[in-house]
């Protein structure tokens, strides 16, 4: 980590979302600052600012971090993960098509928060069991839902995930962007009542 | 009209791709050139006579751009839903800690942050009121001029006296209700910016975005219509975002600068100067007779409502209507009192007084079941009111009753039909197994005395999709997603042929707020009424461009045909108009094809003489059963399975319902088991999320929902409302749990561990204080 007295400004250079980045700094700035105000990456959400929420995780070095407790300058050199890397090639990552698909989102405020410390999970336990969830998301606030559809959001996409095989830990294939407008059950029942008219 | 496509199936939010991409730009996301950060200065005093106020220091800081004090406001320095009580920026005296004494705005946050701490206030602290009853006392100091007791109302019928002689079993006891917090996760945040001919708009997610309007035109003394608000999306709200929250600020730093201004509150912030669910203290003294009827209630609640009036006076009107749930009760004697302290703000959150009042009776109702050797479930079901009743406040249940049918549904979930078996094997052999049940009713819509009324407008757009305004915002519970459902079946289409406009004063009419279970049932019947005149639009246009009478043009999924047209013939398709072809042809003639629909509340057949807002036509009704185990070495209480059964009328999106009900008793988990802000001597001590807890994932139960549907024929598709009802009678439903596990009663919530541990030593008859 570079030293930087209070108030002075310097730049670090880092990667976001596999992007190279260079932004200026000062020793007060929080990752989360740069990334909101910097960088304009708004995904990343502050519900607390006192890392009790969750709401503002990434990814750093692929391990979830709530980014309103790191120092901007210990980000120099290291690898950024928000929520707006999830979806690659204008495809939508198995979770953040399983979050649709569950109906895991309500206000959404929590959502990217709970999206990243999802991801970080899945890479590291590819198969967990809803206690495994339950523990990956425990720091994550989330006050509209419950948490049950969330978490069988991120069973079903860690389904998908091993179903899809190793290298499917980027974006999903089976869903084009844009809305799947109705979830699985329905889309079937309403198929059968269109074809029954 | 057809079968329904849409309204019924499991539908996927709208929202929801916008929301997991992060593409979504909530109010605290928004930014602007030139944007300036404002920030407010709190009240150091939670009671204190503001003697002078110097902001010299402040201004002449480099970048700081305007410091504001009462005497910047142009209009009425004042705000409150039911009465302006709550200066915009005090003048005379500070009445809580979070009251806002001066703004500012710099440019940058740290700017800001400093030009806060150069304002030089002088306070001569006053005593502070921080217990109700005494407030009520003509002796304590007061903290409006006019006295403690904000409101009072009191409801009698039949006698409560000769039923209290007769009965066999009467039960007495008082409860104690804490102050929750809503903990939306998006704290009050939001921008104003401000055009060259002075009109302005102000970001700000809230739940009514007229009434947000008028309010901000009232304190700037400006015409509304120069006024914008843009209410959705917002980042949770649950009735914390009823009242007025930054609006004003916004408003007033943007027309001092001419520059957008944005404000964030910090989480202790927002803790601090925000609202809460009203504490309550109830005495409630019940009556049954020996066949277990029950024969009469009397109920006194003394509410907190802090240092102004915002919706106290409803709040507690709302928790005396539902004071007697959902069952006959022929004689009553109901009082309440919303009463001014220096703990804070209370006001309106889901479930609006119904919790407080709920967990008691739901108590009380166990209690008597228990002393008359009845079943629980058969004791309720007994008493529960039915279509054609006379409900407590007299009046006629002539709307949709599901109290019966959800009772039933519990009767025969698993938790219950199997909880002997379920009791009889905890996890440990110092762990106990409990199984509780409570149900209510909830009303829908603002109630007798108070204007109710949804407008929406339908717009065919050039490419066929029709744009759907409704200004109820979306602040999470999905109203917009069941708004496109029905929209889609009533004009006949498909729901991605819908676009939702929503909570914007400016591209919406006026349909009220989003709380009091309103929104889908209000939104809903204003849709179908614009949808019907925009199928009249659709079919004059169509019977004008292909030649045919009007009242041969029919309706099929996303197009017009001629009916007399025999199916299969060669000029069919030449006799069938796409509603993209109508758009270009509406187009071409130099039409818009655009539609306004409105709607009026029903209401109760009588009211309650002298007040306002109650009682309530349509009801949600619904039972939660829960299974928790109490660790009787620490008095820690776990909540392992909970079946929730609403009756929303017709779950017009029943994953939302599901979602909706799985949320609401996760919320009322809380409530019962946990949640509190402490306020001592006027000072929040639980100031964010590492001393106000709420459930976490590892908190949560496994939870299933059954969805009753008791159709309400005033309602769209049948539907009512169930935002508020599904965290209600959980909490009771775990307090009754738990006596059911252990034999104790809780009449204190929280149930902490240390309150259960307590009164666990106490039954067993050691010293409690050890
Ligand atoms: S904002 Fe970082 S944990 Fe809450
Ligand atoms: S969806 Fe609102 S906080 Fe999680």
């Amino acid at each position: 980590m570079r030293e930087v007295g209070p108030g002075a400004r310097t730049t670090i250079s880092f990667k976001v979302n596999g992007g190279a980045v260079e932004v200026e700094v000062s020793a007060e700035d929080r990752l989360i600052d740069v990334l909101r105000e910097g960088l304009r990456l708004t995904g990343t959400k502050e519900g607390c600012g006192i890392g009790e929420c969750g709401a503002c995780t990434v990814l750093l070095d692929g391990k979830p971090v709530n980014s309103c407790l790191v120092p901007a300058l210990q980000v120099e050199g290291r690898e950024v993960e928000t929520v707006e890397g999830l979806a690659k090639d204008g495809r939508l990552h198995p979770l953040q098509e399983a979050f649709i698909e569950h109906t895991a989102v309500q206000c959404g405020f929590c959502t990217p928060g709970m999206l990243m410390a999802a991801a970080a999970l899945l890479r590291e336990n590819p198969d967990p069991t809803r206690e495994d969830i339950a523990r990956a998301i425990s720091g994550n606030l989330c006050r509209c839902t419950g948490y049950h559809q969330i978490m069988s959001a991120i069973e079903s996409a860690a389904r998908r995930m091993r179903a899809q095989g190793p290298g499917a830990s980027g974006a999903g294939t089976s869903e084009p962007p844009g809305a799947p407008v109705v979830s699985e059950a329905s889309r079937r029942e309403i198929h059968s009542r269109d074809s029954a008219d | 009209m057809d079968e329904p496509r849409w309204v019924g199936a499991r539908v996927c939010r709208i929202d929801a791709v916008d929301k997991v991409t992060g593409r979504l730009k909530f109010m605290s996301d928004l930014s602007f050139p030139g944007m300036l950060w404002g920030a407010v200065l709190r009240s150091a005093h939670p009671h204190a006579l503001i003697k002078k106020i110097d902001t010299s220091k402040a201004e002449a800081i480099d970048g700081v751009v305007a410091v504001l004090t009462h005497k910047d406001v142009p209009g009425l320095n004042g705000f409150g839903i039911v009465i302006p009580d709550q200066p915009v920026l005090c003048f005379d005296k500070v009445r809580y800690m979070g009251d806002a004494v001066a703004l500012v705005a710099a440019t940058s946050k740290e700017k800001a942050s400093e030009a806060l701490r150069a304002i030089e206030v002088e306070y001569e602290p006053l005593p502070v009121v921080d217990d109700p009853e005494e407030a009520m006392l003509e002796s304590s100091p007061r903290v409006h001029a006019d006295g403690n007791i904000h409101h009072r109302i009191k409801v009698e019928r039949g006698d409560v006296e000769a039923a209290f002689r007769e009965a066999a079993v009467v039960v007495e006891n008082t409860y104690y209700t804490p102050r929750q917090m809503h903990a939306f996760m998006e704290t009050e945040s939001g921008v104003a910016t401000i055009d060259e001919d002075g009109n302005i708009t102000v970001w700000c997610g809230s739940q009514h975005p007229f009434r947000d309007q008028l309010q901000i035109a009232r304190a700037l003394g400006m015409n509304p219509r120069k006024i914008q608000v843009v209410s959705t999306p917002t980042g949770g709200a649950f009735g914390g975002k009823d009242e007025i929250t930054i609006q004003i600020y916004l408003a007033l730093l943007a027309l001092r600068t001419g520059r957008p201004v944005k404000i964030v509150l910090s989480r202790e912030e927002s803790v601090v100067a925000g609202m809460k669910r009203h504490p309550m203290k109830i005495r409630m003294k019940t009556a049954a007779a020996a066949d277990g009827t029950l024969l009469a209630n009397e109920v006194r609640v003394v509410a907190d409502t802090g240092a102004y009036a915002s919706l106290g006076g409803p709040v507690v009107n709302l928790a005396i209507e539902h004071s007697c749930g959902p069952y006959r009760m022929p004689n009553v004697r109901l009082e309440g009192f919303c009463v001014y302290t220096n703990n804070g703000l209370a006001g309106a959150f889901r479930g609006f007084g119904a919790n407080q009042v709920i967990f008691a009776l739901e108590t009380q109702i166990d209690m008597i079941a228990e002393r008359l050797g009845m079943d629980r479930l058969e004791f309720r079901r007994k008493n529960a009111l039915r279509q054609g009743d006379v409900a407590a406040l007299g009046h006629t249940m002539t709307a949709s009753v599901g109290a019966v049918a959800t009772l039933d549904a519990a009767s025969r979930c698993e938790i219950w039909v199997r909880r002997e078996e379920l009791k009889a094997r905890p996890s440990a052999p110092h762990k106990k197994r409990g199984v509780g049940i409570a149900t209510e009713l909830h009303g829908c819509g603002l109630g007798v005395g108070l204007p109710d009324y949804g407008a929406a407008t339908i717009e065919l757009l050039p490419d066929g999709r029709f744009a759907v305004g409704v200004s109820c915002p979306e602040i999470g519970q999905g109203n917009t997603t069941a708004f496109a459902q029905m929209a889609a079946d009533s004009l006949g289409c498909s729901v991605e042929d819908i676009v939702m406009v929503s909570g914007d004063s400016r591209y919406t009419l006026d349909s009220g707020t989003s709380t009091a279970s309103r929104s889908v049932y209000t939104g809903g019947n204003a849709i179908r009424c614009a949808a019907a005149r925009m199928r009249e639009a659709i079919a004059d246009l169509a019977a004008e461009a292909l030649g045919a009478a009007r009242e041969e043009i029919a309706f099929g999924c996303g197009n017009v045909t001629v009916r007399s047209c025999p199916a299969g013939e060669a000029t069919r398709s030449a006799r069938r108009l796409s509603f993209r072809e109508i758009a270009c042809i509406a187009e071409s003639k130099g039409r818009k094809l655009k539609a306004e629909g409105d709607f009026i509340w029903p209401v109760a057949d009588r009211g309650v003489e002298g007040y306002f807002g109650l009682p309530h036509l349509i009801y949600s009704y619904i039972t939660q059963v829960a299974l928790v185990e109490v660790n009787t070495l620490t008095g820690e209480v776990e909540v392992l399975r909970v079946v929730s059964i609403p009756d929303p009328g017709k779950a017009i999106n029943p994953v939302g319902i599901e979602a909706q009900s799985e949320g609401g008793v996760v919320m009322g988990m809380g409530y019962a088991l946990m949640e509190d802000t402490v306020i001592e001597q006027g000072i929040t001590k639980t100031p964010n999320f590492s001393t106000y807890i709420i459930p976490t994932s590892m908190d949560a139960p496994e939870i299933e929902t059954m969805i009753v549907e008791e159709l309400e024929p005033s309602g769209p598709f049948g539907a009512k409302g169930i935002g508020e009802a599904v965290c209600v009678p959980i909490t009771p439903a775990i307090t009754n749990a738990i006596h059911d596990a252990t034999g104790i009663w809780i009449t204190h919530i929280p149930a902490t561990a240390e309150r259960v541990y307590m009164a666990l030593r106490k039954q067993a008859g050691e010293p409690a204080g050890a």
